[in-house]
């Protein structure tokens, strides 16, 4: 038989699967503690190709000739909802709505090394504000998020803005927009230097672009940004990302960057990754979106399997899982159940098969009318003793079975 | 200096790097070691994997540093920008090395003027990038040998390919139409690692960015 599954998907194996139940339950949790309510979108939508990312989703023709798209993105659908439900923050009346949601995204991509294209994603939105503290409320979760799963976070935080701003002030073209913010997200000084000279950019404005890739550290780059800011708006928004750094007691864990200018298009204000050690890809990422779907909004998303694998299983080790029964009385399992014990009923009715059985399965227990057997040393089939717990009347296995 | 510590946790790791076979590791060893890190490559022609005080530093091909630096398994790595562009990797490029220089360029047969039906490469994603902006609806066939041979032999119309000298392009009756792009061997640097392991790689940068280019 050959392998069926498509490229980019995967089964996950009972141990994965519960590790990733309590890593969706301990999210939630935390969200839920924060005052974010969590919503359900449906994962079949119309596509829009206005949409950000509508690229990568996979389509599917509907009865009527209509193209619908697999959710590859939570973000626009959840705007969908606020747009729908709450008409008065979609227009911009200033009211704090909190979402979350988990679920699954589907990206139409090759499946390169360590990309699936079938991932579950958990996030935040956090509507109808847009100001310093609500920035630093998401950095914040964003962090206790990834200290959830035992990681010790650090946060990469930078303000888009400043590099659009620069833009504004050389008065580039579209085109050239392109190519800087690329060769600045990279932080490619030989590639910038490059733009910079075939586009004639000159002065102040010119100096800061070329410095800004490498304009990252600790709080102290703030006063460097400032220094470099060639105008007002710049310098708004170096203001803005010092504002958020005000509001963390302890900014340790932060990591500016100046030079963050991926989707500028998309991100309009201050966004942020978060990192940790020994684990070379981003746990998490978002930002401030204002405008580009909803005119005050921002928000974060995580890939829970790659949280998972960075915290190394140890979701899965937290929950321990009860010993598992196979029983030949329905009327005692229901019992047993009450207790904690996970039972599942043999499927013979004779007691030497039923103990085979659960051998098979791995169980610790088979439980007859009368009590349990532990069967961890007892596979070779031997006759051992009876009730391992609570049960006092231990019959032997045998037992009255059918 | 301890390696023992728990994933996910701080602590003080030495730097990995993935450097590339061939040409380029000589000067691009030579330009991390006059930048003050002592990398060792000592451990014998034939190991993959060579540890040091300063930086365990892996050997692999070329085309496969980005995915290494990538995913995080090197902290940084060197690699040309032939490699970078064609792999559409978005990793931080902090360093031009300035050893490795050539230009990717599109190669005739020497006085071919007939229009591009075919262009052979080992820089598919570069050609069809390159056919693209000149709207030139020709096909572009992969491929990972001596690609020449494809515009000696009449497989392709042209090729795209590395140019160092254009000695080889002399000596095979063929001619240089059209610079796509240069290339050199850059620094490439992992984009967690940039920020966690700052304090390792910034004066690092700093100090192959001011020294002399050989």
């Amino acid at each position: 038989m050959t392998l069926t599954l498509a490229d980019g998907t995967s089964f996950l194996a009972p141990a994965d699967a519960a590790g990733r139940e309590a890593a969706i339950e301990a999210l939630r949790g935390l969200y839920r503690e924060w005052g974010y309510q969590r919503i359900e979108v449906p994962a079949l939508e119309r596509l829009d190709e206005s949409r950000p990312r509508s690229g990568k989703s996979f389509k599917l023709v509907d009865r009527d000739g209509g193209v619908l798209a697999l959710r590859s993105d939570f973000t626009p659908a959840l705007a969908n909802y606020v747009r729908t439900n709450h008409p008065a923050v979609a227009a911009g009346a200033a009211v704090p709505l909190r979402l979350s949601y988990d679920g699954l995204v589907w990206h139409a991509i090759d499946p390169e090394l360590a990309r699936g294209r079938e991932f579950t994603q958990v996030g935040i939105e956090l509507v109808g504000v847009s100001n310093a503290r609500a920035d630093a409320e998401l950095i914040h979760l964003a962090r206790e998020s990834v200290r959830l799963m035992g990681l010790t976070p650090r946060v990469e935080v930078g303000n888009p803005a400043f590099v659009s701003r620069l833009f504004d002030a050389a008065e580039v073209s579209a085109e050239a927009r392109l190519a800087l913010a690329d060769a600045i997200d990279r932080k490619d000084t030989s590639d910038v230097l490059a733009l910079v000279a075939r586009y004639g950019l000159r002065g102040k404005v010119a100096d800061a672009l070329v410095a800004v890739p490498d304009l990252y550290g600790d709080a102290a780059v703030i006063e460097q940004a400032r220094e470099l800011a060639p105008d007002g708006p710049s310098a708004e928004a170096v203001e803005r990302l010092a504002g958020v750094v005000e509001e963390f007691e302890d900014p340790s864990e932060l990591m500016l960057d100046f030079g963050l200018a991926r989707r500028l298009s998309y991100y309009t204000g201050v966004t942020f990754r978060v990192y940790t050690f020994d684990f070379g890809q981003p746990l998490l990422g978002g930002g401030r979106y204002d405008g580009a779907l909803l005119p005050r909004a921002a928000g974060f998303a995580l890939g829970l399997g790659r949280l998972l694998a960075a915290a190394n299983g140890a979701a899965r080790q937290q929950a321990a899982e009860a010993e598992l029964v196979v029983s030949l009385d329905d009327a005692g399992a229901r019992r047993l159940r009450l207790e904690g014990y996970r039972v599942a009923r043999a499927l013979v009715a004779d007691p030497n098969a039923a103990r085979a059985e659960a051998v098979a399965m791995g169980a610790r227990y088979l439980h007859s009318g009368g009590g349990l057997l532990d069967l961890r040393d007892g596979a070779a089939g031997g006759e051992e003793d009876g009730g391992a717990s609570g049960d006092d009347d231990g019959d032997s296995s045998g037992g009255d079975g059918d | 200096m301890t390696v023992t510590e728990q994933p996910g946790q701080p602590g003080k790791r030495p730097l990995v790097l993935a450097l590339p076979k061939g040409r380029v590791l000589a000067q691009a060893v030579a330009r991390l070691r006059e930048a003050g890190l002592p990398v060792d490559l000592t451990s014998g022609e034939r190991a993959m994997r060579h540890e040091s005080a300063a930086a365990t530093v892996l050997l692999m091909r070329n085309a496969d540093v980005p995915a290494y630096v990538d995913l995080g398994v090197a902290d940084a790595g060197v690699v040309g920008r032939d490699v970078l562009l064609e792999s559409g990797s978005r990793l931080y490029v902090p360093v031009d090395l300035g050893v490795g220089v050539c230009r990717i360029a599109l190669i005739r047969p020497l006085g071919a003027t007939g229009p591009l039906r075919r262009v052979a490469s080992k820089y598919p994603r570069i050609t069809a990038a390159y056919l693209a902006r000149n709207a030139i609806p020709a096909e572009v066939i992969a491929l990972t040998g001596n690609v020449e041979l494809a515009c000696v032999s009449g497989l392709a119309d042209a090729v795209v390919d590395v140019v160092e000298t254009g000695a080889t392009l002399a000596a095979n009756d063929l001619a240089e139409v059209d610079v796509i792009a240069t290339s050199s061997a850059r620094l490439v640097v992992n984009r967690a690692a940039m920020k966690l392991k700052a304090e390792a790689l910034r004066p690092l940068i700093a100090r192959l960015r001011t020294f002399p280019r050989s």
